[in-house]
């Protein structure tokens, strides 16, 4: 695997509860469309984009930043669907 | 690290004496869905650690061991699923789907499954022990989450893991929630939404539970099933024997435990006056919006956002739709809505609503709301961004897609076609030259459509206020969005808790913009309309008479109130009400102004406590 296919971004969590068990459920849904490996990285923990427990977990309140880093094929896709379901200020 | 936390946390509360003779036993709560329920208690038995079996395996028992425990989950799937497909038929609990999602997700998640299937060959546990050791361990890490609304999250996963060991204990996952006899108050120490979702409206009168507040998924699935309920009782369900007479008022957040007959009398008494007050309101659904003096200039519709929502919009006494949200069906999916599926959800509102008529808005995506399947790119304010009409514009591709659903839809009933957030007039001659274009490209196809479709703009950006003048001349109506409007005039965003109190309905800014409008409309000779949450609003229904709105559209709950309000006034009253107003200068004395009318005409109509 090469590295040119990682991707990273450092984006703010918009929701209005923070990244919420409704935004958690939608996030491991969605990932199920793409190949590349996500994680969601806060204060130093890294959890899996896949994992609803890590990304709860991860405590990530409205307004808290988030290092999100994707590998694979269509990692600059995932990471723009992570995007914006943690900028959706609706959820 | 060993942990013996017990999976469910004992409620603080003295240990339960014999009380079920005791007479009038008064607990407080927090009242979180209205109504007075009066009935027998059904206690829903509390699932304990105690019970849970725990022995050593030996190392042959470890594979089979395993294999039992991903049966378990694999049933607690199936059971989850079950659930929702009820759920999803339900069509007061559909919102609540995802919660169901997110179970069968925590079910799969490694931490939970992984984490189990090790303890059981590692540590040699069984099937059951190794699942409340793992549930404790995640529950635990939800411990020191600061922020209240996650922390409460590792209710779920407590949820989760009492499913699986019921299964693995053979303990029928049909609890009595699902044999009820009529007339229940369910009692439980907390309610899963599993739980919840199967209760089956008809025998249920009244929840009551030892945990929760407001917020919990139970106690808004009660509203949405319209059952009294009354959460944070710290102890009820330990006092409390199934077959007990129970009294639940969910207005007050009471809660009285075998009543006698003075006190079941009292609430019988409240209770029918809060029934006749629900039934009165419901008959006033069904009669039409005229005024005392006969006046009929005013017409009475439903926001909705769901096909589904239809039967709750006739019934409370929609005179149509007069805004339909077609982002519903754009949100929540991976790709965009095909024509057809947009066209059959719309020609479904129109046929439902004939003769009266359905305003149906444009996709208004973007910025707070965000569909999957439509790509943005990040924006630091995208409430000032690319969004609504802007997006459509942008997608032409998408917009006409819409477009040509809508039309080809219009010929099944009165239909009225809505763009939202123009802000100028170049976005509004951009939007008809398209609308124009899709027209003829479906009339080359020999496709039939309204021809004659009545097209008007929702009236939310103050500049769209100021210009009105010049965006009459284009279309056949105006609706104004309140939500939005208000919040671009004032420059307040309602959920930012610093500045939120600023944001008033009643500034007399807002009535004053609103006037412009309707003077515009007059001048122009075209209907104007209003679909924010401010048309719902009894208190402001006067000032909105006064102003001469031609259409208020609202959420359907709202209908029958409204249409009360009205029947009840006079249309001079309303002006002369009006003009008063406009000559105040604080919202804060419009507001007390208009409450002290109301007070003084109807004293006990819209204060029911």
């Amino acid at each position: 695997m090469s590295d040119d296919n990682a991707v990273e971004a450092t984006l703010t969590v918009g929701n209005q509860l923070g990244l919420h068990a409704r935004v958690a459920t939608m996030m491991v849904q969605a990932m199920r469309n793409y190949a590349s490996k996500v994680t969601l990285c806060k204060d130093g923990v890294e959890v899996d984009a896949r994992s609803v427990l890590g990304l709860l977990l991860l405590a990530a309140t409205p307004g808290s930043e988030i290092l999100v880093r994707a590998q694979g094929p269509d990692s600059k896709e995932a990471i723009e669907t992570i995007g914006r379901l943690i900028q959706n200020e609706e959820q | 690290m060993k942990n013996n936390k017990p999976i469910e946390q004992s409620p603080e509360c003295a240990p339960a004496t014999p009380l079920e003779n005791h007479a009038n036993m008064l607990l407080k709560g927090i009242g979180v869905s209205g109504g007075v329920g009066i009935g027998q208690a059904v206690v829903i038995e509390r699932f304990t650690e105690e019970i849970c079996p725990k022995r050593m395996l030996k190392n042959d028992e470890i594979p089979p061991e395993v294999a039992r425990f991903e049966e378990a989950v694999k049933a607690a799937a199936e059971h989850y699923r079950q659930i929702k497909n009820q759920v999803l038929s339900h069509q007061r609990l559909q919102n609540h789907v995802y919660i169901l999602d997110t179970h069968i997700l925590l079910l799969e998640d490694r931490m939970f499954f992984e984490g189990t299937k090790q303890a059981i060959a590692t540590e040699r546990q069984n099937a059951e022990w190794a699942v409340s050791e793992t549930i404790s361990k995640i529950m635990c890490a939800f411990d020191g989450i600061e922020d209240e609304y996650l922390r409460e999250r590792a209710r779920d996963i407590h949820f989760v893991g009492e499913r699986v060991l019921r299964i693995l204990m053979g303990m029928s996952s049909e609890s009595k929630i699902q044999h009820l006899p009529p007339n229940s108050v369910i009692i439980a120490h907390d309610l899963s939404p599993a739980d919840t979702a199967q209760i089956k409206g008809e025998s249920v009168i009244g929840f009551a539970m030892d945990m929760g507040g407001k917020t919990s998924h139970t106690a808004i699935m009660a509203r949405s099933l319209k059952i009294p309920a009354v959460t944070g009782l710290e102890n009820l369900s330990s006092v409390t024997q199934t077959g007990d007479t129970i009294i639940l008022d969910g207005t007050t957040g009471i809660v009285i435990l075998n009543p006698d007959p003075e006190m079941l009398f009292r609430y019988r008494q409240r209770q029918e006056l809060y029934r006749k007050y629900q039934l009165s309101l419901m008959t006033y659904g069904r009669l039409p919006a005229v005024t005392r003096c006969g006046s009929q200039s005013v017409r009475i519709t439903a926001n909705i956002e769901l096909v589904d929502e239809i039967d709750i919009a006739l019934s409370h006494g929609s005179e149509g739709i007069g805004l339909f949200r077609t982002e519903y069906l754009f949100l929540g999916r991976p790709d965009l809505p095909t024509e057809e599926q947009q066209y059959d959800a719309y020609r479904q509102v129109l046929m439902h609503n004939k003769p009266n008529s359905v305003t149906i808005r444009t996709l208004d995506v973007g910025g707070d709301k965000i569909a999957l399947g439509i790509h943005t790119s990040h924006e630091s304010n995208p409430a000032l961004g690319l969004r609504a009409i802007r997006l459509c514009l942008e997608r032409k591709d998408m917009f006409r897609t819409q477009l040509r659903a809508i039309l080809r839809a219009s010929v099944h009933g009165n239909c009225k076609l809505l763009i939202p957030m123009i802000s100028c007039l170049t976005e509004l001659q951009a939007t008809k030259a398209i609308i124009k274009d899709v027209q003829e490209e479906l009339t080359a196809e020999g496709a039939e459509f309204d021809r004659h479709i009545s097209l008007g703009i929702l009236v939310e950006v103050p500049s769209a206020v100021a210009i009105a003048d010049l965006l009459a001349k284009e279309v056949d109506f105006f609706s104004i969005g309140t939500n939005d409007l208000i919040q671009y005039a004032l420059a307040i965003d309602r959920v930012n808790e610093h500045v939120n109190y600023l944001y008033d309905t009643l500034h007399p800014a807002v009535l004053r913009l609103i006037r412009q409008v309707t003077h515009v409309g007059q001048a122009a000779g075209i209907e104007v309309a209003m679909c924010g949450e401010m048309a719902g609003d009894p208190l402001n229904v006067p000032i909105l008479l006064g102003l001469g709105i031609h259409e208020l559209s609202m959420n359907p709950l709202s209908i029958p109130i409204v249409k009360k309000l009205i029947r009840q006034v006079r249309m001079d009253e309303c002006r002369t009400l009006t003009d008063r107003a406009f000559q105040m200068q604080h919202a804060d004395e419009i507001h007390s102004y208009l409450e002290g009318w109301m007070r003084e005409r109807f004293p006990t109509d819209y204060f029911f406590d």
